[in-house]
Formats: structure tokens, sequence, C-alpha cells
């Protein structure tokens, strides 16, 4: 290790997904160009940006919803390809997005096992799924007073957690949460702050998209900085602070950018 | 909770189980009714229905009515009578808060994680509002909170009500929280710091309980002691004896965040116990450290036994200096345990005089992180029972 005052950010894990380089244009928007991102497993990486910086683009193209113009993206150390949101959950990349997608007329199990019901000679092995729904609340300390109420009795943050649940069938190694604590209230944001804690402890990658300073600051290990469909930067939260990333994130600092690409140059130089 | 007197595997044992298990869900979980109770306990809605009017008529829980899916049903919860008392304590990564009857009964509790140096605003805004949530989810009202303790991982001025140092907690400098606070919540605030109430908890609930003269020694992001004299917690002229963690260890070592050189908290301190490993593990968080130490990761271990071995040589002093007869070991690194007792111990045998360590008893804290919030609800209750003979001392004399 060289004597610097401040180390570079880069993870000293190996990232369990990377991706270099993407680029996504919708006809006469570039929406994404040459954005670099990765998230090691026991690691929280917030994804930050203005409106219309290229966040949900990114996730959506790491979700499997759109395909990337240009770019690689690797998982697990190989490279890979997902052409559908089927393919990346198969990869072991799960998605809560923003309207985290539940049925409200039906109950805390339907609604996790949905499209992917379990059966026991023919019928529905009810006994099972709901096991296993306590299993996977249980291993989120989730506060669910019932599995067999609809979803629509329940409160803004114990239906992120089902969702957070739901995400967490296949046993993914990176999950991926929209927004999760937009529009809940500040005992619901704690419990999903606790669970994204948790999902961590447990080995999970997470990526975390927010908007709010404090939620990102509190749980984060690294923060990536979208602006204008480019990255402006990556933090590392315990060696910076809220300015820092907000100024990344508003354009009034560019020049992480420019530390980037010079850190690069040094890089290449010394290989 | 009283001790069960039925004898293991028996039916009345059985039953007291689950009247415990009610008893948990209620504090887990709020107000809930009787089907939701049989739902997150697991128990038929038979077995709810007889511990529920069992535990009504014992007084222990309070029935209201209430209107599920459309449908009548009944209310449950943990009973409270007309005095709530609250807890709220801040560490330097998370506020913890709780509403309790007593110390022992706590009805509720909820902890946020929070930025490593957010300002006091942010902190108490989200520790208040906490507040109000949980005391909602009860079916109370912010009314029926009689008072409320706030501790701060920081000295407090005894003398102005301020956050006492300028730099050990910068978000917070010069901040009369209590004040703060009490606008807030609207009820009689105590501020205290938190390894004082750590103390305090211990003291009345904890692994302290019946000792005259010992110390609570907080272990998180930072290192704290709270002094136990003569049975009443010693906060010395303006509020900041115990500051173990600006001992100085090297007179040569780091500069602290308090400006000195070689504090003990430069050598134990969260991020030193990071930057140690940040070579070989990579970024790790204090949590994952534990977490690692825990599964037999060997250098975890390693910088855990040496943060041992430091505090070890801070305790000595302390124990030369007040021979107390038990040293209580609590905050987040207390899980690792004998990881980091061990080590302690035996610094301690070789540093301090023999006559005072012969008597003296290294034990974990029985609360674990819990403790500064009990500690804060004691502190509550205190300032309550005070506020009360106040008003009667005005009513019997006027």
């Amino acid at each position: 290790m060289t004597a610097t005052t401040s180390p570079p950010p880069a993870p000293t894990k190996t990232a369990v997904l990377s991706l270099h380089g993407i680029s996504k244009r919708f006809g006469a928007v570039q929406a994404l160009s040459g954005v670099d991102f990765d998230v090691s497993s026991h690691e929280v990486v917030a994804l930050v940006g203005d409106n219309g910086a290229g966040k949900s683009t990114l996730v959506k193209a790491i979700a499997g919803v759109y395909q990337p113009d240009e770019g690689t993206m690797e998982f697990d150390g190989k490279p890979a390809t997902v052409h559908s949101p089927a393919e990346a959950q198969k990869l072991g990349i799960a998605t809560v997005f923003q309207d985290l997608a539940l049925c409200d007329n039906l109950d805390v199990v339907a609604n996790l096992f949905l499209g992917r019901e379990l059966y026991n000679a023919g019928s529905l092995d009810e006994v099972t799924m709901e096991k296993e729904s306590w299993r996977l609340l249980r291993q989120l300390s989730a506060r669910i007073p019932s599995v067999r109420i609809p979803v629509a009795s329940l409160s803004g943050g114990q239906r992120q957690t089902v969702a957070i649940a739901r995400s967490l069938l296949g046993d993914p190694k990176v999950v991926m949460l929209d927004e999760p604590t937009a529009a809940l209230g500040v005992a619901q944001t704690a419990e999903v702050l606790n669970l994204v804690e948790r999902l961590r402890e447990n080995g999970h990658g997470v990526i975390l998209i927010s908007h709010n300073m404090s939620d990102v600051m509190a749980v984060a290990d690294r923060v990536t900085v979208l602006r204008l469909g480019r990255n402006n930067g990556t933090f590392d939260v315990s060696q910076t602070n809220a300015q820092e990333i907000i100024a990344a994130i508003t354009g009034a600092t560019t020049n992480a950018v420019s530390e980037r690409a010079s850190r690069r140059e040094q890089s290449e130089e010394q290989q | 909770m009283n001790p069960s007197p039925a004898a293991p595997g028996s039916q009345a044992s059985l039953r007291e189980a689950n009247r415990l298990r009610v008893l948990d869900a209620l504090r887990e979980q709020g107000a809930m009714t009787q089907v939701e109770i049989a739902g997150s306990t697991g128990l038929s809605p038979a077995t709810v229905s007889n511990m529920v009017k069992e535990l009504d008529a014992a007084g222990a829980v309070e029935l209201a009515p209430s209107i599920r899916n459309g449908r009548r049903a009944v209310l449950v919860s943990l009973a409270t009578g007309n005095t709530l008392l609250a807890g709220i304590a801040f560490g330097d990564r998370d506020v913890r808060v709780a509403i309790a009857t007593g110390p022992r009964d706590i009805v509720g509790r909820h902890r946020m994680p929070l930025p490593a140096s957010h300002n006091a605003d942010e902190g108490m805004e989200r520790a208040s509002r906490l507040l109000y949530d949980l005391v909602d989810k009860s079916g109370k009202t912010m009314s029926d909170v009689k008072a409320v303790g706030v501790g701060i991982p920081a000295p407090v001025d005894s003398v102005t009500g301020q956050v006492g140092s300028e730099s050990i907690l910068p978000g917070w400098r010069g901040i009369d929280v209590g004040d703060e606070m009490r606008a807030r919540l609207g009820a009689p605030v105590v501020i205290d710091n938190t390894s004082n109430l750590g103390a305090l908890g211990e003291l009345r609930c904890g692994a302290l309980q019946g000792v005259s003269d010992g110390a609570y020694i907080k272990l998180s992001y930072g290192v704290g002691a709270g002094l136990v004299l003569g049975g009443e917690i010693f906060r010395g002229s303006a509020g900041t004896a115990g500051e173990i963690g600006h001992l100085t260890i090297d007179e040569n070592g780091p500069i602290c965040r308090c400006g000195n050189r070689g504090c003990l908290e430069t050598f134990i301190g969260s991020p030193a116990l990071t930057d140690a490993l940040m070579g070989s593990h990579g970024r790790l968080t204090l949590r994952d450290i534990i977490a690692n130490a825990l599964e037999g990761d060997m250098g975890c271990r390693r910088v855990l036994e040496d943060a041992g071995r430091h505090l070890g040589v801070a305790v000595a002093g302390l124990v030369n200096l007040l021979n107390p007869e038990v040293v209580v070991v609590g905050g987040q690194l207390a899980q690792v345990g004998d990881i980091i007792l061990e080590p302690m111990r035996r610094a301690l045998d070789r540093s301090a005089i023999p006559s005072a360590t012969a008597s003296l008893d290294v034990r974990l804290s029985d609360l674990l992180t819990g403790a500064d919030v009990v500690g804060a609800v004691v502190a509550a209750e205190t300032l309550h029972a005070a506020n009360d003979n106040l008003l009667v001392t005005i009513a019997s004399t006027s």
C-alpha cells in the first residue's frame, strides 16, 4: 500500500456483480453512457442521483428489463447476459421495485409464492408454503402479525418486508431495492433499514436506490453517484460526508470523475 | 419475570411458557387482536382466548373494542395504566427507543440506524418520531408519557445540560438536548451520558444489582464507563466522570478525536479496529468484526483480543483508584464475550494491585446492548417520581 492520505475506495472483496461501460440509448436520449458499477457480497452499495440521472435505467438493465446497447456484465466472476427478468432471477439477482407488485387481495403466503406455488400430489402444498413463509420472515426478524391476512391490511413497512421476503425465495446473491423507504413513516423506515443491515449480514450484496441521504449514509458501505447518465464518483461512506455526495449528485463537483480517471491511469501505469 | 414454580414438562409449565409467548408477542408487535396473536405465536385461537382471559383477569393486558376486516374484534395490549415512561439512547450509529411501565416492563422498543456523523437535529427528529409511533402503536397518546430519559454518547455537562465536549460528538456540539427534546415531546426530559445510563440500567435490573461499588464499561464505537459508588451513579462535579475512553495509554500514540494523544479509544474504538483489519480483510464494520470473530475468524479475534488487553490496562487504573467489587462489560462488543473478557482479565491481573483484583469480579452485561435504554427508563422513572412528589407537596402546602 502506498501512503496516500485517502485510499481509493476500491473494493478489496471480489465483486459478485460488476458492470463495465454500460450504455443505453432511447432514441435521442442517451440514458446511460459508459457506466461502471459493482457490488460484493456482504456489502450495501447505494445508487444515488438526480431525476433522470439513469438510476432506474441501470436498475432495469441489471434486472433484465432492458438490454444495454454496450457494456459487459460479470456475475460471480463469469461473464453473464440477462435477456429477461426471469433470467436475472435465475442467475441470482432479485429486485424489489418501487411499486412492490403485491396483490392486495391475496394473503402473505400467496403473495410470496405467486407464480411459483409448491404442489403436493396435484394440490397446493399450503403447509410447506406457510412454514417457508414464516422461515423467510423470521430470517428478516420481520414484524408481521399473521401470514394468513390479506396484504391490504398490512402497513407500508410490512408490505415492503413481504416484497423483500419474496425476493429472497430463490436465495439470490444480489438484492436490489428501488426506493424502499419512499412514502414510508419513520418507524417503517427504521424497519426497512434494519432489514437492509440484516440482508448484508446474511451475506447478500444489496443495491439500494434512494433519495434520502440519511438513510443512505446510515446503512450503505459505498455510494455510487450517477449524473446525466455517467458515473460521477464512488464514495466510501466511512471516508465521506453527505455534503460531498450531494455535491456530486447536483454536479457541483465533477472532479470525482477526473479523479477516477487519473487513478485508473495510475494503476495502468503500475501494471 | 417470576420464576415458574411448575415442574418442567408439566401442563402448568407449558401454560406458563405460552403465557410468556403471548406477552412477548404483544411487547414485540404492539397491540393485536386475538386472531393475530394466534398467527404470530403459533398457538391455537382457543388457547390464545384462554390466555387472554387469564391475563386480563390478572391485570396484565388491557382489552379494547376494535374492528378488523370489517368485523368486530377485541384489541389486546399490554396493561400500562396511565403512566408510560420512555427511554431514548443515541449511539454513534443508531438510536434505540423504548416505552415501558417500569424498567423491567418494556412495552415496546424500536431501533433505527443513523449515519456516522449525523447532526443533532436529524437524530432528535427521528428519535421523537419513533417514540410517537411506538406510543401510538401501544394504543396510548403522548400525554400518557410522564417522563423521558435521553442518553447521548458524549459527556453531558450537568451544570448547563449541554453536550460537554467540543469534539466527541461533532454534530451535537453546544446543543441543549434536554430543552430541544422537551419541546419536541411535550414531556419532562432527563438527559445523561449513555455510559452512566448503562450503569444505571445494570444497577437496577442487570449485573450490578445489589453492588455498592462497581463500574459499567460500554464498548461500542467508542468506549465509556459509568461509575457506581455507594450504590449511586457517580457523575463528578460537571458530569464527565468515567470518560475512560480518553485515558492516556500511550503518551506518543496517535491523535484522538478529543484532541489528545494515545487515548484508550485510539486503540480500541471502532475506527482503530476497522483500520487494523483494513489490509487483510478490507473494509469491515464493527458488526462484521463481531460476527466474524464469533465465527472463528483468526484476524478479527486477534484484533478483539488486543482490544481486551488494552482495555484491561486502562481498567486496571480504575480498579486501583476505586477498588470496585464488580466491573461489567456491555455495549456492542460485549457480544463476543470471552474473546475480549479473557485477555482483559489477564491484563487486569498483571497491571492492577493484587489486593484490588482479588475481590474483583469481571462480568458480562446482563442486558448487552439494551443496558442504556433500560437505564434511560430508570432515569425517567426517577424523574417522574420526583415530579409526582413535587406535585404532592405543592398540593399539600396550598
